[in-house]
């Protein structure tokens, strides 16, 4: 992925990985970031809408509970490529995975600019630290999020939103089934992959207690949700 | 003989994996955004999305589906039928062709009288041979996965729930074939979409349309 230093889009107001974030930065942040996604028409599509201050406030939530799950993912990756406990498959597969976890927490905070939630602080509990582990918490987070992010689509009213989404949701699906294949289990569960509410997802993460915060009571205080 | 393979790369240029120069290139080029006084002047959008949804449009979207999972479920039924497949390949083409019928099904439940009939296909060599079924089979999950993308912002939000939750297997289908095949199976960290055109055309490029 594209180096996005200091030096090439200026040192003010940075932010995770070096990537501008500040409100006067947003659409040049967006434009880079979609050249270094390289996915084209649907990114900047999306940054065009963030741009024009296209979305309703439970579309913000909605993105923000997005934010949320995906720095708990970025995270998780980066602690067990940092702890060292995984084996060179695993390693390679975990960094690809992890990149993309971080190019989301990206997309949704140039998206989001000024109402982005701020990073909560995770605990992974060993997790990271042994390969078996974490292999099969990361099946179940990647089947997680395809969940999530597919229980989403009613929730999105903007087309940019909605094309996004889509992009995000196959990419999710293809971390899945890749891990799945890793662990030697079927890829697909079956014709139609299962939505989840963000109620569901909320317990779910409550019930790994990764997060110091219960996600349950983080989703319940931000105005409105489907539940 | 009319050669089928569809190894070419061409029908999978937009979802292969693209250097920042190349898509830069593409982009200045006259593409989607422009600069102005370094400030992107960015295209409105998806060229799909923000289509009026109605129901005459959902239904000429999930009938275009459908000639997709028409597609996918006679390329898996005609591979098994020839017992060109063993160990992996034969595994995902099970699996696979079993959702891909059900895909069928659904899209023609959904349209009833007004689904499309069935075409019929010529796959030659590429469900006979597991090298050119390989190839062939990433290619058409991929134009598969990339179509619903493209098309997903212009259904009802009724039946984009349905498409998300396609796509999503489409994009598991695409990449346990490509982990098979030894290729990256998440080459973005965010899939590109393809028009109808696009697809159309790559289709068409497939030659197993008859």
């Amino acid at each position: 992925m594209e180096d996005l230093s200091h030096e090439k889009v200026g040192a003010e107001d940075v932010g995770e990985r070096g990537f501008p974030s500040g409100p006067a930065n947003r659409s040049r942040a967006a434009f880079l970031l979609s050249a270094a996604l390289g996915s084209g028409a649907v990114l900047t599509g999306l940054a065009s809408a963030a741009q024009e201050a296209e979305f309703e406030p439970h579309e913000i939530d909605v993105l923000n509970f997005d934010l949320t799950f995906e720095y708990l993912q970025a995270g998780f990756y980066d602690e067990a490529l940092r702890f060292g406990a995984l084996g060179g498959e695993a390693t390679r597969w975990a960094s690809v995975i992890g990149a993309h976890e971080h190019a989301h927490v990206d997309i949704l905070r140039t998206v989001l600019g000024p109402r982005a939630v701020k990073k909560p602080f995770f605990d992974y509990r060993g997790v990271t630290e042994n390969e078996d582990a974490f292999t099969k918490t990361a099946v179940a987070m990647e089947d997680l999020t395809t969940a999530l992010l597919t229980g989403q689509v009613h929730d999105f009213r903007t087309p940019a939103l909605v094309s996004a989404l889509f992009s995000l949701i196959t990419v999710e699906a293809r971390h899945a089934a890749w891990v799945r294949n890793v662990v030697g289990v079927l890829p697909i569960a079956a014709p139609l992959d299962e939505p989840k509410s963000l109620k569901e997802v909320a317990e779910v993460i409550g019930s790994t207690r990764f997060m110091k915060e219960n996600p349950i009571t983080w989703a319940k205080t931000a105005p409105r949700f489907t539940g | 003989m009319r050669h089928r393979s569809a190894s070419s790369a061409r029908a999978t240029n937009q979802a292969a994996s693209v250097t920042r120069a190349e898509f830069l290139g593409k982009v200045l080029a006259g593409g989607g955004v422009l600069l102005v006084g370094g400030l992107p002047i960015l295209s409105r959008g998806p060229r799909s999305a923000g289509a009026v949804q109605s129901p005459r449009m959902d239904k000429e979207i999930l009938n275009f589906a459908l000639l997709l999972e028409y597609l996918e479920d006679a390329f898996y039924r005609d591979a098994l039928e020839n017992g060109a497949l063993s160990g992996q390949l034969l595994r995902f083409a099970e699996e696979v062709g079993r959702h891909e019928a059900a895909h069928v099904e659904l899209l023609r439940d959904a349209l009833g009288s007004d689904a499309r009939a069935r075409p019929t296909f010529d796959f030659g060599n590429a469900t006979a041979d597991p090298q050119e079924f390989s190839s062939s089979a990433v290619i058409i999950e991929e134009t598969g996965t990339a179509a619903y993308i493209g098309q997903g912002a212009n259904l009802s939000s009724a039946m984009a729930v349905t498409a998300g939750r396609i796509a999503s297997v489409e994009a598991r289908h695409t990449a346990w074939i490509r982990d098979i095949a030894g290729r990256e199976p998440a080459p973005h960290a965010a899939d590109p979409s393809m028009t109808k055109r696009e697809v159309t055309a790559a289709i068409r490029r497939t030659g197993f349309l008859t």
